[in-house]
């Protein structure tokens, strides 16, 4: 934590990784345990539906702390790099968008907008190629998965 | 063994029926691809498959689900030997020889004897299953709620000393995953616990949705905006026929990464990983010539390579037996019998012997069809690895919606999904491994209740775990390997991992 070598580990300054997940262990551990006290922990001989969330959260706990104390070593915050967060950011948004409009406008249109977005707006590949690809898939895997294969998949107020 | 010879009989008259043996087909084939494909790993490609064999019989769901898991096993190799690309976590340790080969004009050989070798131990892995899996069903009935605690508490440490990362971050994985596995009605109460009043967290978090966000989304999210991969090298017929050389040197290491692969995959964690990467330090280390790794050592092929398929059938055994998940890949199989209505535990070979024997049976027609699959069709197979990745990754995801969607009709599965993908993106980066909560995630309720029951039949006293031989037996075995991984915490020494290859950080 010093900037000094510590045998052959180059230590930098500044918050190590294991340190911050050994802090957000314990806190997870903390929040478990707050929501825990709601339920009954029981007794020994009859341990109630709190006991073993209790149990597991002081072990996380426990762990969060070994984590943290024997992180001083771990690769530093700064070293972790982040170059695909703005690409992932914007997955996880497009995943989100899907989600809410699964049921509301049904899967092969919900599926097509989403291959459509990645294709033509993330990726911008030729728009011949975009159509065929979105409307293949949703088309194709709504046949296979919910036609032969006879899993519900939600159909939109238009009727597919 | 008249009795196991005549039960494996009428297995292979389960699996030479037209229907199962056409589901295996498929679930090789599609498990050969899930299994090249960078991002979709057995795991995801199983949770995928999942929705879609409620409506076949059990038989053929469990049939088609370890086809697709083994298919996965010899796929992987395919894309580490071609492109240094491993298609699952296993084949890290293939792309290292492999890929040397390849660029010495040896892909040929290097994918003949991943095959050969994948072959031989998934054979000799379903003998060993066919041989097992009984006897420990047996023992297991004299298996009461203190034994079954001890069990899974010994799995877990287990799971902590052969996992490939940090010990002490693997138990807070595994205890993570336990906690979710706390979400839901509690059974010997009735509360429902942890739901924040979304009524669909009443039945608990599933293992698709987690399996899919931690393994299939995290890796998107990771990997997204990359380069197209590599061109692709399309060994012929002719130059996949391996050396009187190859053979020789390959014979050794196929054996012992078959032996090692099996008894390491009936061990919890992520075993199939763990074994390709102890075969690898072992070859190299019984290696007259150790300074050939790395440089296209074939053994560096074949001893990982039979590890890993080796271990994927090794896994089956305290699945089938004992109806305790050794992995994320063998909870989303069991959780496939009991949509059926199949209760799986020691009882099952008892009473569902056709499925059991069925799909024993299965499992050495699938390594048939893999070897005569997969070698004259390697050409044709790699073939999709042209494919841009940037049209792949949208489709990837568009089946990861849909298959979680399909497992109970609800976005809830899908939300989760999502942020079991966030959480694994950020613990990836920070050097976590996701098995050990998907594997918690399984195990938790089985633990609750068999240690809740323990502590009522003894009154609260926790003795009881000491007073039992066999519970007290697995107790001692878990902490003394408990007390081994912690060993190099304390004193600061090396252990296992580093001599095999496995740095703190591999996730």
């Amino acid at each position: 934590m010093t900037g000094a070598n510590e045998g052959n580990v180059e230590v930098k300054g500044g918050l190590r990784s294991d340190q911050i997940s050994g802090v957000v262990l314990i806190a997870i551990a903390l929040v478990v345990i707050w929501f825990n006290r709601e339920f009954p922990v029981g007794t020994l001989a009859d341990p109630g539906p709190g006991y073993v969330p209790l149990l597991l959260a002081c072990t996380l706990a426990g762990i969060g702390l070994l984590v943290a104390v024997m992180g001083a070593r771990s690769q530093s915050m700064a070293e972790i790099e982040w170059p695909e967060a703005t690409r992932a950011l914007i997955i996880m948004l497009a995943c989100i968008a899907a989600t809410f409009a699964l049921e509301r406008i049904g899967y092969r249109l919900t599926t097509a907008a989403f291959l459509v977005f990645f294709l033509g707006v993330i990726e911008r590949k030729h728009p011949l190629a975009v159509m065929m690809v979105s409307a293949g898939f949703s088309i194709a895997s709504f046949y296979v998965i919910g036609t032969l294969l006879k899993v519900p998949l939600p159909v939109g107020p238009w009727g597919f | 063994m008249i009795e196991t010879f005549n039960s494996l009989m009428m297995g292979f008259s389960v699996a030479f029926q037209p229907e199962v043996l056409m589901y295996a087909f498929f679930g090789c084939i599609i498990g050969t691809l899930v299994g090249m494909m960078p991002g979709l790993g057995p795991l995801a490609g199983i949770s995928l498959l999942l929705p879609a064999t409620f409506g076949l019989n059990p038989i053929i769901a469990i049939v088609l689900l370890a086809g697709v898991y083994y298919g996965a096993m010899y796929g992987g190799s395919t894309t580490s030997i071609l492109m240094r690309i491993p298609g699952e976590a296993a084949s890290v340790m293939t792309c290292v020889d492999g890929y040397a080969m390849t660029q010495q004009g040896r892909a040929g050989p290097a994918l003949a004897i991943a095959a050969i070798g994948s072959f031989v131990a998934g054979t000799l892995g379903v003998i060993g299953l066919m041989l097992m899996a009984p006897t420990l069903a047996s023992f297991a009935l004299r298996f009461g709620p203190p034994e079954y605690t001890a069990l899974l508490l010994m799995g877990l440490f287990v799971l902590a000393y052969m996992s490939g990362g940090s010990m002490l971050k693997t138990l807070a994985m595994a205890v993570l995953g336990l906690l979710l596995g706390m979400i839901g009605i509690d059974v010997m109460s009735g509360y429902t616990r942890f739901s924040f009043d979304i009524v669909e967290l009443g039945d608990g978090v599933g293992i698709v949705p987690v399996a899919v966000g931690l393994f299939g989304i995290s890796e998107i999210l990771l990997t997204a905006g990359q380069a197209d991969p590599p061109k692709v090298q399309q060994p012929t017929l002719r130059q996949l026929v391996p050396t009187k050389a190859d053979l020789k040197l390959s014979v050794g290491p196929i054996m012992r990464g078959s032996v090692l692969g099996f008894m390491i995959g009936i061990i919890p964690g992520s075993a199939h990983i763990i074994s390709s990467f102890v075969s690898y330090g072992i070859e190299r280390r019984l290696s007259k010539h150790p300074e050939l790794f790395g440089n296209g050592a074939i053994e560096g092929v074949a001893g990982p390579e039979s590890a890993n398929n080796a271990a994927a059938t090794g896994a089956f055994v305290p699945m089938l037996a004992l109806g305790i998940p050794t992995g994320p890949v063998t909870a989303v199989m069991l959780a496939a019998i009991m949509v059926h209505g199949i209760l799986p535990g020691p009882m099952l070979i008892q009473q569902q012997p056709d499925l059991f024997w069925g799909f024993v049976a299965s499992m050495y027609v699938g390594n048939v069809v893999l070897l005569v699959l997969n070698l004259p069709m390697v050409g044709l197979f790699v073939n999709l690895l042209r494919i841009p990745y940037a049209y792949l990754y949208p489709c990837i995801l568009a089946f990861c919606i849909l298959g979680c969607y399909s497992v109970s009709n609800s976005t809830m599965d899908v939300w989760i999904m999502l942020v079991m993908g966030g959480i694994g993106y950020v613990l990836r980066k920070f050097g976590f491994d996701l098995a050990p909560v998907a594997l918690g995630l399984v195990l938790g309720p089985m633990l609750e209740l068999s240690l809740r029951q323990s502590l009522a039949m003894s009154g609260g006293d926790y003795m009881i775990f000491l007073q039992r031989p066999i519970a007290v037996t697995m107790l001692v075995l878990g902490l003394v390997l408990l007390g081994l991984a912690l060993k190099p915490l304390i004193f600061k020494s090396k252990d296992w991992r580093s001599s095999v290859g496995l740095d703190e950080n591999v996730d």
